[in-house]
């Protein structure tokens, strides 16, 4: 069966992480994705680690591959007339466009959404930056997901008291804002098929970063208390629950045993000082939690992480190693389910790439291949989608549009 | 958007916010409970720090925009008034936990019915068995390892974040299915592996020793340039503030201003401020440039930090395009002018006669607004009112079911 966006047409103007993302989400569900990029002006993830082998270069950045798999890629210079021509003829057979430039940019480009809309009145456009088109602080303002994570306050409620705040890890937003953004194009879209009506759709990095914060949020405006960093990973209401160090460098077990059957079982497995009537209730439990935790610590801090993964489930007590990027790589639930994927890219050879993160039983998604180069399709858009003739794009070619 | 769907959402941790996006999107969602309540309904904080099945903030700032009804799913009454009701829904969204089969199993659905099932792991993978709660999910995604100070544990968000990861990628897998539907007519199955959707978060750590890298170490407090070090986070004079030294052609420019702003406030020496951050990294490996500039640069921006405050901050790096921002807690997020103004918040019913600005516009549309037309249901709230209207029981047949326990 043809998969859920077949047929559908994406103009991917943005860059970075956050519309890129967005649009791997659309190229997964079969939309065909054309990415405007420029090698005077190429997408900074390209910047970007991990490189293959660790060696830098544009065209080997594999955060470039996750971000971009399966999309097409033409070079132009949109500053130029004749470029933004090819801009507002792709709007044309777009049914999507996506953007991540600096608000007021696009206008003044005159390729904003009033401009496309002229070309295209079914087009649904998404714009999306750190803080939103509209409000006293929009116009002008560029940023990143670190910022993005800071502003909708995450990065304050992450970290040790004793020390500045550490926040999450990575540009944060550019993670939360894409399933924010994909939500409402698809969403759109579905009205379009009823009313023929498109529509432009703004979303802020920081605004989208608070929808994952919400219950802290609302635990300041209901209760009016600040929730500060304490370190601890875990709850203050449920204990057992927490991290426990393990024999080697830097190797970690997430235990969450609070709940009462899988506390029972932790303690049948461990033994020892456990079965001290101290913790028999979860009350004992938190009042004692220092010494708990020191306990199961005094357990697992010979043993491998994964042995005791092992053991706790064999027990049903939900474990699982504080996994970090070598244990993702060999998860056998990941390889099993196909979730990374093996890329041949002309330029570096073999890496893995990401698959989609949901599964249809019905209509397949894409095939997870590897990020266009830079300029990989323009001959071929520009001569089968805008229909040009050889001539006409070896003349852009000449004049320095096509670069 | 979505004004002509219907979803019956069994509720969980895992679908709160896919039910919940989908609400704001203009569908009509109803959430099912059990008659105890759904585990959602203890989840921390709550109103006044004090527990009840309707003070839980979690499950109000997840659940607003549904109707709400119970129903024992597990009972032969549940399963048929649930086959019933599914016939007039278009999706039904669940999260299965692990080792037991979801009570929706049983049920046949209609052919254009969309399900989509969330479970910790890949439903059909090796893992599939694991007992799971959102912790061990999230300590699985690859972000925990990452974050936090090599010297210590790693760090977790105190916010549940496998639930949100989870629920976003429901809504999207759910609307994957519609659009197919929307064409030929035909539902199909949805599955989301919570761990799969928060690795989304980790930015493609898992990535990494595949394309012939060493693997990761934990180093978010500081960056480690040649030894030099960068924190990402600098006190300043009434909290703290986030401020990026970046590099290469893009980043390198906003270093530079950076830059030039400490030196013109007097606390880096102008040598420092001019030098080509774009280049650094290259120069550095080239020996042209020295990682004590890198660290002198940081020593300045120590000082401007704690010289300035928030706000003072957060107006240069506007006014200078900077990668600077305010480390704001959610007081200041309540607070900003630019989060008023520009409409994020609408008001909504928190208890009897009070309201509070919930941060529920997480789009803005050209002939679409995201609206909270009602608070989160209480626990039934629903329950008489859906069955007498969608299925046509009478009074006397709902009081029947709630005597024998199963609403």
């Amino acid at each position: 069966m043809a998969a859920p966006l077949e047929g559908i047409h994406v103009l991917d103007l943005s860059w970075v992480m956050v519309g890129p993302a967005s649009g791997r989400y659309l190229a997964d569900m079969g939309a065909d994705v054309i990415k405007v990029e420029s090698s005077k002006r190429i997408d900074p993830v390209r910047t970007l680690g991990p490189f293959k082998d660790g060696k830098m270069g544009p065209e080997r950045s594999v955060s470039y591959h996750n971000l971009n798999a399966g999309k097409r890629c033409i070079a132009i210079d949109i500053r130029r007339p004749e470029g933004r021509e090819i801009v507002l003829r792709l709007a044309r057979w777009a049914d999507v466009v996506l953007e991540s430039f600096t608000p007021g940019v696009l206008e003044t480009l005159h390729l904003g959404y009033s401009d496309l809309k002229q070309r295209n009145d079914r087009i649904i456009m998404a714009s999306t930056s750190l803080l939103g088109q509209s409000g006293p602080y929009a116009k002008g303002t560029s940023g990143v997901g670190t910022m993005g994570a800071a502003m909708s306050g995450a990065t304050y409620q992450i970290g040790w008291p004793d020390r500045e705040p550490t926040g999450p890890w990575g540009p944060w937003t550019d993670a939360v804002t894409p399933r924010f953004i994909v939500a409402s194009i698809l969403s759109a879209l579905h009205r379009r098929s009823r009313t023929g009506e498109g529509c432009y759709i703004d979303v802020a990095q920081a605004e989208a970063g608070i929808q994952f914060m919400m219950p802290a949020y609302y635990e300041y405006a209901a209760n009016g208390t600040i929730p500060e960093r304490c370190g601890i990973a875990g709850s203050p209401l449920q204990a057992p629950q927490g991290v426990y160090p393990c024999s080697g460098e830097d190797r970690w077990i997430a235990i969450d045993a609070s709940d009462s059957g899988h506390w029972d079982a932790l303690r049948v497995l461990i033994g020892g000082k456990l079965r001290d009537a101290k913790f028999d209730t979860i009350i004992g439990r938190l009042r004692h939690r220092a010494e708990l935790e020191e306990t199961i610590a005094g357990w697992t801090h010979e043993q491998e992480a994964e042995a005791i993964e092992r053991r706790l489930q064999a027990a049903r007590v939900p474990a699982h190693v504080v996994s970090g990027s070598g244990d993702l790589a060999r998860d056998a639930d990941l390889l099993e389910a196909g979730h990374l994927n093996k890329i041949d890219d002309p330029v570096f050879g073999e890496a893995d790439i990401e698959g989609p993160r949901f599964s249809l039983a019905r209509t397949c998604l894409s095939a997870t291949r590897r990020g266009p180069r830079i300029g990989e399709h323009t001959k071929e858009v520009l001569a089968e989608v805008l229909g040009m003739p050889e001539t006409e794009i070896a003349q852009l070619r000449e004049s320095g549009v096509l670069v | 958007m979505l004004d002509d769907v219907r979803v019956l959402e069994i509720s969980a941790p895992e679908t709160m916010l896919a039910g919940r996006m989908l609400a704001d999107l203009g569908a009509d969602v109803v959430v099912v409970e059990p008659p105890a309540g759904s585990p959602g309904r203890r989840l921390a904080p709550f109103l006044g720090d004090i527990p009840g099945i309707e003070r839980s903030l979690t499950w109000q700032a997840l659940n607003y925009n549904k109707r709400g009804i119970t129903l024992d799913l597990s009972s032969p009454d549940g399963k048929a008034l649930m086959r019933d009701l599914a016939a007039r829904f278009d999706v039904v969204i669940e999260a299965a936990g692990w080792g037991k089969t979801s009570p929706l199993d049983s049920i046949e659905f209609p052919p254009s019915m969309i399900r989509c099932t969330v479970t910790p792991f890949v439903r059909t993978g090796p893992k599939s068995e694991y007992a799971a709660t959102d912790f061990t999910v999230m300590a699985a995604s690859g972000s925990p390892a990452m974050t936090g100070d090599i010297d210590r544990p790693p760090l977790f968000f105190l916010v549940p974040q496998g639930m949100m990861e989870a629920g976003a990628d429901a809504a999207i897998a759910t609307l994957a299915g519609l659009i197919a539907r929307d064409r030929d007519g035909l539902g199909q199955r949805a599955g989301v592996s919570a761990r799969i959707a928060a690795m989304m978060s980790a930015f493609g750590q898992a990535l990494v020793p595949g394309s012939g890298n060493p693997e990761s170490t934990r180093a978010q407090g500081a960056m480690v340039i040649a030894g030099a070090q960068a924190p990402s986070v600098y006190e300043c004079a009434d909290g703290f503030a986030l401020i990026t030294i970046g590099f290469g052609p893009v980043f390198g420019q906003m270093t530079r201003r950076l830059a030039k702003w400490a030196a013109d406030e007097g606390r880096l020496d102008r040598r420092i401020a001019e030098i080509s951050w774009s280049s650094f990294i290259s120069d550095l490996m080239a020996g042209k440039a020295s990682p004590q500039d890198l660290q002198a640069l940081v020593d300045g921006l120590k000082s401007l930090a704690r010289s300035k405050s928030k706000a003072e901050i957060a107006e240069a790096s506007r006014r200078l395009g900077l990668l600077v921002s305010p480390v704001m807690n959610m007081m200041d997020v309540a607070g900003y002018v630019q989060y008023r103004e520009r409409g994020l918040f609408t008001p909504v019913s928190i208890e009897a006669g009070r309201e509070i600005d919930a941060p529920a516009r997480f789009a803005q549309f050209s002939n679409y607004s995201i609206e909270i037309k009602h608070p989160a249901p209480k626990l039934s709230e629903h329950t008489a009112q859906i069955f007498e209207e969608e299925l046509g029981l009478s009074k006397a047949e709902i009081q029947a079911l709630f005597v024998a326990g199963g609403i």
